[in-house]
């Protein structure tokens, strides 16, 4: 940008020369770098898509065989009905603690603190708890949980050290849920009288619904993918009576069962190498679809309740 | 007037169990510090475990003594510790240009029918589960690598697998980290501060890297140490293309991305389980090792959060 400032003044036709000059560097800078901001972001929509299809490539054809979600003991080691099983089971227990907890805590934040140094002193927990490695999380867990609380590796530690670890996220989806609620709402609750629980319970969170829906099922998609932090507190096998909705038993999950089915090599397993690589490529792909189906829901839902509440 | 008192009571009921959930949030990250930190230290002061020195410069790990023919425990993390730190610095330094460069896009030029599709596509991979990804890294990437590298490493079976692998990986897991935050930082800044560079007469360009980077420069760095605290404790993605027992023996050449290696993560997933006493504690201090790294990464963020003008 500099146009000789403290020079004697150009001719005119030399001053224009220069201008247009410079004019014309400023536009061939402004056109490369856009061209590297496509082709940057062009890469990575491509590794991305690249990444799904290749997923779901690897393992849609296991998907459709009616062998693999076999409950029958003799095939379960090659079958993926247990994992299935638990994966939804642990995430509806580790939601029963999550979802109240998390939703508690949001609405004392969001509804009834002021600033002040206990709000500064949550948020901050909120976020370091938030960069905690999930695998820290877990041995946390199994100090606390399996051993101390004596739970042993079972369900119940693993939806425990799941709550830990998913609160912060929870809490923010939900804070954020509700702040989004307008403030003449709930003045206009309180100008007519009604206690603030009251508004809370009759205005707020109806309001706040659509992202309270949201939220529980973006930390749904957590729960179903998460691992390391269970692999030390719920287990990597599962027991003959794996079907039971016994909290107190070890299981292991599809995330867990895929990881240590590629580690442990099929060998160990009693597993034939082909049955090894169906599981693992079959679970796999049943995750990236399962992950494709909750953020559908997540953005569909939401739309869907608005639209309900606000045509009524 | 008992209505009154009723409802009274019941709103004091819910304000103080709402608080006692909200309070629960510190108790956890106490206890986490607590009860991680009180085992993590017992490894330097019993029988049989270590001094400081030797557990941070030694690279010989070896918690269970079976490689040693008297069976001593050997607790040397240097290895695994330079492992964690070089994955996740180089991966960091390849995620930013692809980082940045795509929330740029994503804020400024991109036009509002690409935008709904990225913007899926982009919340899909923050939730990606990360043993898929390690996975697809175990059985697509790795076997690329060995190829790619081949007539480098004389067709070596175990080639291939390594920090190079490893890298990749973790790219794939840190970019949406990375542009979901730069995102949110670009977003920030006023629409003003845009319309005022244009109507100077700058270019594009111009303005997003003389008045928009500038504006976000604290909410960009945040990103990147976000990227960092989440890189440096993957665990399943990582530890199931690394592959490795022990540092390679020759450190200083390319090669070495190309060779099975270690990292903290993938010894505490894969050794932690069958430990118990002395050699557990070993892994308790790699934990807390990991635990007070993230702690760092995320004051750092708060601080540079705190910088930022524009929220």
């Amino acid at each position: 940008m500099s146009v000789q400032v403290g020079q004697a003044p150009l001719q005119a036709p030399e001053r224009s020369k220069e201008l247009t000059r410079l004019l014309r560097r400023l536009h061939t800078n402004n056109t490369i770098a856009t061209l590297i901001l496509w082709l940057l972001t062009a890469i990575v929509v491509l590794v991305f898509i690249g990444i799904i299809v290749l997923l779901l490539l690897q393992g849609l054809t296991y998907l459709f065989n009616p062998a693999f979600y076999s409950t029958d003991p003799a095939h379960i080691d090659a079958s993926i009905a247990p994992e299935l099983f638990n994966s939804f089971y642990i995430l509806i227990l580790a939601e029963i603690f999550l979802f109240p907890i998390a939703l508690a805590a949001a609405i004392y934040l969001v509804e009834y603190s002021r600033q002040g140094p206990l709000v500064t002193a949550i948020h901050f927990a909120a976020e370091t708890l938030a960069g905690v490695p999930s695998i820290v999380l877990g041995l946390f867990g199994v100090v606390v949980f399996v051993s101390d609380a004596h739970f042993g590796i079972s369900r119940l530690a693993g939806a425990l050290t799941l709550l830990c670890l998913n609160f912060p996220i929870g809490l923010r989806l939900f804070e954020d849920a509700l702040a989004s609620v307008p403030r003449d709402l709930r003045e206009g609750g309180l100008a007519l009288g009604a206690s603030k629980w009251r508004v809370i319970r009759t205005v707020v969170l109806p309001s706040a619904l659509p992202g309270i829906i949201t939220g529980l099922i973006l930390t749904a998609g957590k729960i179903i993918g998460e691992a390391a932090a269970l692999l030390f507190t719920m287990g990597t096998t599962n027991p003959r009576n794996v079907f039971s909705l016994n909290p107190f038993i070890a299981s292991d999950t599809l995330t867990i069962h895929l990881w240590y089915v590629k580690t442990q090599g099929a060998g160990t397993l009693g597993l034939s190498a082909a049955q090894a690589s169906a599981i693992s490529a079959g679970s796999a792909t049943l995750l990236i679809v399962i992950l494709l189906l909750i953020n559908l829901a997540a953005r569909g839902i939401g739309r869907l309740i608005q639209r309900r509440i606000t045509s009524a | 007037m008992s209505t009154v008192q009723q409802r009274r009571l019941a709103d004091q009921t819910a304000r103080s169990i709402f608080l006692v959930c909200a309070v629960l949030l510190i108790v956890v990250i106490v206890s986490v510090f607590f009860f991680l930190g009180s085992n993590a230290f017992r490894l330097f002061f019993e029988r049989g475990g270590t001094s400081i020195q030797h557990f941070f410069t030694s690279t010989n790990w070896d918690p269970t003594g079976n490689n040693d023919p008297n069976s001593n425990p050997q607790f040397g993390a240097g290895g695994l510790i330079i492992g964690s730190v070089v994955i996740t610095l180089f991966s960091v330094a390849i995620a930013i240009p692809f980082g940045w460069g795509m929330a740029l896009f994503l804020t400024e030029l991109t036009p509002k029918w690409l935008a709904n599709i990225l913007q899926p596509l982009l919340e899909i991979f923050t939730g990606m589960p990360s043993v898929v990804v390690g996975f697809l890294g175990l059985t697509v990437l790795v076997p690329f690598l060995q190829k790619a590298v081949a007539p480098l490493t004389g067709n070596n079976p175990s080639a291939g697998y390594g920090w190079g692998a490893a890298i990749i990986v973790l790219v794939v897991m840190i970019l949406p980290t990375i542009i979901s935050i730069s995102v949110d930082a670009l977003r920030a800044v006023p629409g003003s501060v845009r319309e005022a560079s244009l109507a100077l007469g700058s270019t594009r360009w111009q303005m997003m890297s003389r008045a928009i980077i500038p504006a976000a420069a604290p909410g960009l760095a945040t990103a990147v140490v976000l990227a960092m605290a989440r890189a440096i404790g993957e665990t399943f993605a990582v530890s199931l293309v690394l592959f490795g027992s022990s540092l390679p023996n020759k450190l200083f050449t390319p090669l070495v991305f190309f060779q099975p290696n270690i990292n903290i993560t993938q010894f505490i997933a894969s050794d932690f389980g069958e430990t118990a006493g002395v050699s557990r504690d070993g892994y308790w201090t790699l934990a807390f090792i990991l635990l007070v790294i993230s702690f760092l990464f995320i004051c750092v963020s708060r601080y540079l959060a705190s910088r930022s003008v524009y929220k």
